[in-house]
């Protein structure tokens, strides 16, 4: 019995010019040597190919005189950015084409210290000229077409106007009702259609003044704040009081609940790192992001709940992904100056920064992602590269080139500074424990951010 | 269509409950939505699933054609056959139990896919058998195979007659082309399936070994002086001067190195894609006549004249292996690619093939006299077929008892006369079961049924493919070069975790500050257990190393009658089994007077010794009484102020 393996030309060539080659596989690993091998090759390759596309600067806009201190997101509109100035002025862009719809050059007398769209459209402010501003911001005149008139726009008036007794730091309007908080050296609620606040929240024992200050998005009654004598505060504005505080061991600067998570918040603090944490047991974060080398001025989550931005006094911002400890990604440019805003768009693909140089800069979330649109075969190249870099991260190679960034020499030299400080304190107080000197238990530096937490 | 989507949503909500680490898989998972989805899709096309509520006649309508998306179903709630289980769970966080269960299942599905593609494999191996009890294989000669196969097989059998010399040839990648080299210095590429000439040159100088590069578009020829480049057409591409009178040529593949060995007895790695000498090794065995490569470690294996044989890599400059093979010359070496390279068949100028296992180097596996005289050429087929081309014959083994162990030669397969003397060649033909035998009159093909490989992954080679498949194949394979350095007898070792580093033995762990020190090191010196260890085990490992210490009390006074000479000790602590570490107890180093007493001591009883040995032992008995009593007193003791000033006790 003789047979004889033949391979017939007809079933291994197309039948007819223009049809696709017939394709036959062999999973049997002899006939896939080195695949271990050739696929370390592909994700080094993968790796060096994202470090290469990395430009993750998409534009500026520009328009304020002074720098920016407030930007404000409109819910459930992709184009939308309002941004607030030192010099007291507001600017509502349109991202996609990078133009002013809306400017109101003199809303306020000093810093517009606080931003906010409410549901209907319209813009909140407020600054340190003791005033809250309630402003129609609506773009266009009759529901398409853009206002082109450049006077009706210059010479918008406020809808309505509250006063307050100090200078406001913070503002944020509740999710449904026709209520807003602000923040001063105590917490006023507003009611939109009455001149003086409703109610005046404030711990007993405290003389904060706030810098943030937010309501939840889903407990819409549950406001958190964080104040300068180091505190961290929610309140329940059904019962006018505050439910838990903790004091921590530097005063915070901004805070930003998760979107998809809600018992979750995210704290930037002056000690140069960020804080998640869970608000049903705050005995300590539940994770800390170190990285900065100084103080966190701003952070926001990404809508997706996953990662957020934070930008700080270091020139940076630095994207993070939730419970890692180190930062995903570190955008820095040339001009760029202190970050004292920070804000996720709502498709989560790019993030807004306003900076002391009074520009309001636009950056993709994902470094190497390519705008436009892009060919099938072209994204499912990228999702097996990204696959493949996260595969092999823990190589060596492919980590190192994953990981590497290139920083400004001073944060550069200020990090390894830091790292060295920490360093030598731990070693110091690892020397104290042995020899005896220091008793008590080993406590993680995690748990040294609580200080207490008030009822 | 509503109650549709509430069904998805019910199931999906089922999913998202179910993503918790691994449950006992006896517990039946309910099943309350027509949605659900079940096991694999073919089996849910066979059994098509009874809707919750008979009544609904559009989810069952739909339902029967609809399927929960193949990426939505991979979540399943299924848990995997083999549990995944942790020794203490307590270290394992949770997300990483999570995931480790995801893999765990995901694994096992590609198992059951790869079960799967075995329907794609359509083609038939070949296959010659003895059908009565008197027939034998090896008594049928090629016409009576030719005449019992198609016609579109009979190809395969074919006689080149060609007055070049002897010939080498060399099969490519694809097996689809071949490309031959005369001793005198005729040299072709060609298309022996259509017959497609690619080039012919006439070098008119001694050519003696050629090899494809990537593929049929590039070939090297070993040439009297250089090794050269010529592409398809045969125009002279390089001529490679760092390549001096080259005997044998290999090309490694995916590694993109050309590698040659001649009469000066140096190993040279050209890197073809940058063009340049990665490595030369001097294999200080003189002139080599004979070269094979592992196709799956990219190992080098050569042949010497005294018989031994060595194993290179790039990055090693001494030989990974090296073998006394032969008590002659080593003639011809090839190696098994139908078990990932494991066994080698050697053939020697002692007219002997042997056949050795390359994880095991003691003794060869099989060993037999060649059949007739002269050199002996040995290639192994894709699927574990020898062949032997010595004298005037050529020999075919098969698999199973080339390595069994047993005396005398395999049974033969099939076997074929060329008088044509010498055969310098034997080459298998990948996916083809073809042997190509180069001899002085020419080339011979015969027909070896079963020993190609009857599926080719058009991933990796396609004899079918077109100009433009081969262009991109070029440049992926070019893309996903891998570096020389990653050579290595086991090709496996990309990927895993490094060992960890050797400890420096000198240093302290004391002295190092605790935050310094990894993790493991921590535990231990709190006296917690080994996150690794079970419970039962962790205890003990706290007993032992809290007898350590007891110990290394013990022996700071000095004891008389030990004289054990190790600094350090391993000891094994037996806890009636299990996995245990061993607990290192460091002894303190041997003092002056000790090694002055040892010295002085050997057989002899000396007065003086014995009496400083009997003051030592009293001394050492004081300082445990004195040591004793303290502690005793510490806990006794009323607290004054001054005990802060107190070294803490020693415990």
């Amino acid at each position: 019995r003789i047979s004889v393996l033949h391979h017939s030309p007809s079933a291994h060539l197309p039948s007819r010019s223009g049809d696709p080659t017939p394709i036959s596989r062999n999973l049997d690993p002899l006939s896939h040597p080195f695949a271990k091998a050739r696929e370390r090759a592909r994700a080094l390759n993968a790796a060096k190919l994202d470090r290469m596309f990395a430009k993750p600067f998409v534009g500026s806009l520009d328009g304020h005189i002074d720098g920016v201190y407030s930007l404000a997101k409109k819910p459930g509109i992709l184009n939308l950015i309002a941004s607030g100035a030192g010099d007291g002025g507001i600017i509502v862009h349109d991202l996609p084409t990078r133009t002013k719809l809306l400017r109101f050059p003199a809303a306020h007398k000093g810093v517009v210290s606080g931003l906010c769209f409410t549901e209907d459209g319209r813009l909140l402010s407020c600054g340190v000229d003791r005033l809250v501003k309630l402003w129609d911001a609506k773009t266009t005149s009759d529901g398409d077409g853009l206002l082109d008139d450049e006077d009706s726009r210059a010479s918008r008036e406020p809808l309505a106007t509250f006063s307050g007794s100090t200078a406001f730091n913070a503002v944020d309007h509740h999710r449904s009702d026709q209520l807003f908080a602000t923040g001063s050296n105590v917490v006023h609620i507003w009611d939109e259609n009455k001149s003086s606040p409703i109610s005046t929240l404030s711990f007993p024992t405290s003389t904060e003044g706030i810098t943030a200050l937010k309501f939840n998005w889903s407990e819409s009654s549950v406001l958190a704040t964080t104040g300068t004598d180091r505190t961290f505060t929610l309140y329940d504005i059904r019962t006018a009081k505050a439910e838990r505080r903790l004091v921590l061991n530097f005063r915070c600067n901004a805070l930003s609940w998760n979107p998809t998570f809600p018992t979750r918040i995210l704290l930037a603090s002056e000690d140069h790192n960020l804080y998640t944490f869970d608000i049903r047991n705050l005995s300590k974060p539940t994770a800390a992001y170190r990285g900065h080398v100084a103080a966190v001025m701003s952070c926001d989550w990404s809508p997706t709940g996953n990662e957020f931005a934070s930008g700080g006094w270091d020139r940076t911002l630095r994207i993070w992904r939730e419970q890692e400890r180190t930062s995903r990604d570190i955008y820095h440019g040339k001009r760029m100056q202190r970050i004292f805003t920070t804000a996720y768009t709502n498709d989560s693909r790019f993030i807004l920064t306003g900076s002391d140089d009074g520009n309001v800069r636009i950056w993709k979330a994902q470094a190497s992602e390519r705008l436009g649109v892009s060919h099938g075969r072209d994204v499912a190249a990228r999702q097996y590269r990204n696959k493949l870099r996260e595969q092999w991260k823990n190589d060596v190679e492919v980590g190192r080139i994953n990981r590497r960034r290139y920083l400004p020499k001073s944060v550069y030299r200020a990090a390894q500074t830091k790292i060295e400080m920490v360093r030598a304190r731990q070693d110091r107080e690892g020397r104290l424990r042995e020899s005896g000197a220091k008793e008590g238990d080993v406590k993680t530096e995690i748990s040294k951010v609580v200080i207490q937490e008030q009822d | 269509m509503d109650a549709l989507i509430e069904a998805g949503n019910k199931a999906d909500r089922k999913r998202r409950r179910s993503y918790g680490p691994p449950k006992d898989s006896s517990v039946p998972q309910s099943r309350d939505s027509p949605l659900d989805y079940k096991g694999k899709g073919k089996e849910t096309a066979k059994q098509p699933v009874k809707p919750a509520e008979e009544t609904d006649a559009v989810v069952a309508s739909i339902s029967r054609n609809t399927t929960v998306p193949r990426t939505l179903s991979k979540l399943g709630s299924k848990t995997p056959k083999t549990e995944v289980k942790l020794e203490n769970n307590k270290f394992t966080p949770w997300a990483f139990q999570h995931k480790l269960h995801h893999q765990a299942r995901w694994r096992e599905e590609a198992q059951e896919a790869l079960e799967d593609v075995e329907i794609l494999k359509t083609e038939e191996r070949g296959v010659m058998a003895a059908e009565g009890l008197m027939e034998r294989t090896f008594k049928m000669t090629q016409d009576d195979i030719v005449n019992s196969i198609g016609e579109e097989q009979r190809r395969y059998r074919k006689e080149w007659k060609l007055d070049g010399g002897a010939y080498r040839s060399r099969y490519s990648k694809n097996g689809r082309h071949i490309a031959i080299a005369g001793k005198r210095g005729h040299v072709a590429s060609f298309d022996w399936l259509t017959g497609k000439m690619h080039c012919e040159l006439e070098l008119r100088e001694t050519c003696r070994d050629i090899t494809y590069l990537n593929d049929h578009s590039h070939f090297a020829v070993a040439q009297k002086q250089h090794v050269y480049i010529y592409d398809q057409q045969g125009i002279e591409l390089h001529r490679l001067r760092e390549h001096i009178d080259i005997t044998r040529l290999e090309y490694l593949p995916y590694h993109w190195l050309l590698v040659s060995v001649g009469n000066p007895g140096v190993l040279r790695y050209h890197d073809t894609s940058i063009g340049r000498v990665v490595a030369t090794h001097k294999t200080k065995l003189g002139a080599c006549q004979s070269m094979a490569q592992n196709p799956h470690n990219a190992v080098i294996y050569l042949g010497h004249q005294n018989g031994t044989v060595t194993l290179w890599t790039p990055n090693l400059d001494e030989p990974a292996v090296k073998l006394l093979a032969h008590l002659g010359g080593v003639t011809s070496l090839g190696v098994d690619p139908s078990t990932s390279g494991r066994y080698l068949a050697t053939s020697g100028m002692d007219g002997k093939v042997k056949v050795w296992d390359c994880r095991n180097w003691k003794g060869c596996v099989r060993e037999w006299e060649q059949r007739g005289t002269g050199h002996a050429e040995v290639d192994w087929s894709q699927k574990g077929f020898l062949g032997v081309a010595s004298g005037g014959t050529v020999n075919v083994y098969t698999p199973p008892s080339i390595i069994t162990e047993h005396r005398g030669s395999p049974p033969l397969y099939l076997t074929h006369p060329i008088p044509h003397r010498p055969l310098i060649s034997a080459r298998f033909c990948p996916y083809t079961d073809m042997l190509t035998i180069g001899h002085a009159n020419g080339l011979s093909s015969i027909i070896v049924p079963g020993a190609g490989e009857p599926t080719f992954d058009s991933s990796e080679v396609d004899p079918f493919e077109s100009k433009k498949m081969r262009r991109e194949r070029e440049v992926h394979n070019l893309l996903d070069k891998i570096q020389p350095d990653l050579i290595a007898l086991d090709p496996d070792f990309v990927g895993t975790v490094a060992e960890p580093e050797a400890q420096d033995e000198f240093a302290d762990p004391l002295h190092v500050a605790s935050h310094r020190l990894p993790r493991w090191e921590k535990l231990k010196r709190a006296g917690m257990p080994d996150p690794g260890m079970t419970s039962a085990s962790a205890n003990e490992a706290k007993k032992a190393s809290r007898q350590g210490r007891e110990d290394d009390d013990m022996e700071i006074g000095y004891s008389a009658s030990d004289t054990s000479e190790s600094e350090y000790e391993v000891d094994e602590v037996d806890n009636g089994g299990g996995g245990e570490a061993p607990v290192v107890r460091r002894k303190k180093k041997k003092s002056a007077l000790k090694a002055y007493l040892k010295k002085a001591g050997g057989n002899v009883v000396d007065p003086t010794v014995a009496r400083i040995k009997a003051k030592m032992e009293m001394r050492r008995k004081e300082i445990q009484l004195a040591r004793i009593k303290e502690r005793q007193a510490m806990v006794h003791r009323e607290p004054s102020a001054l005990d802060r000033f107190r070294r803490p006790p020693r415990l």
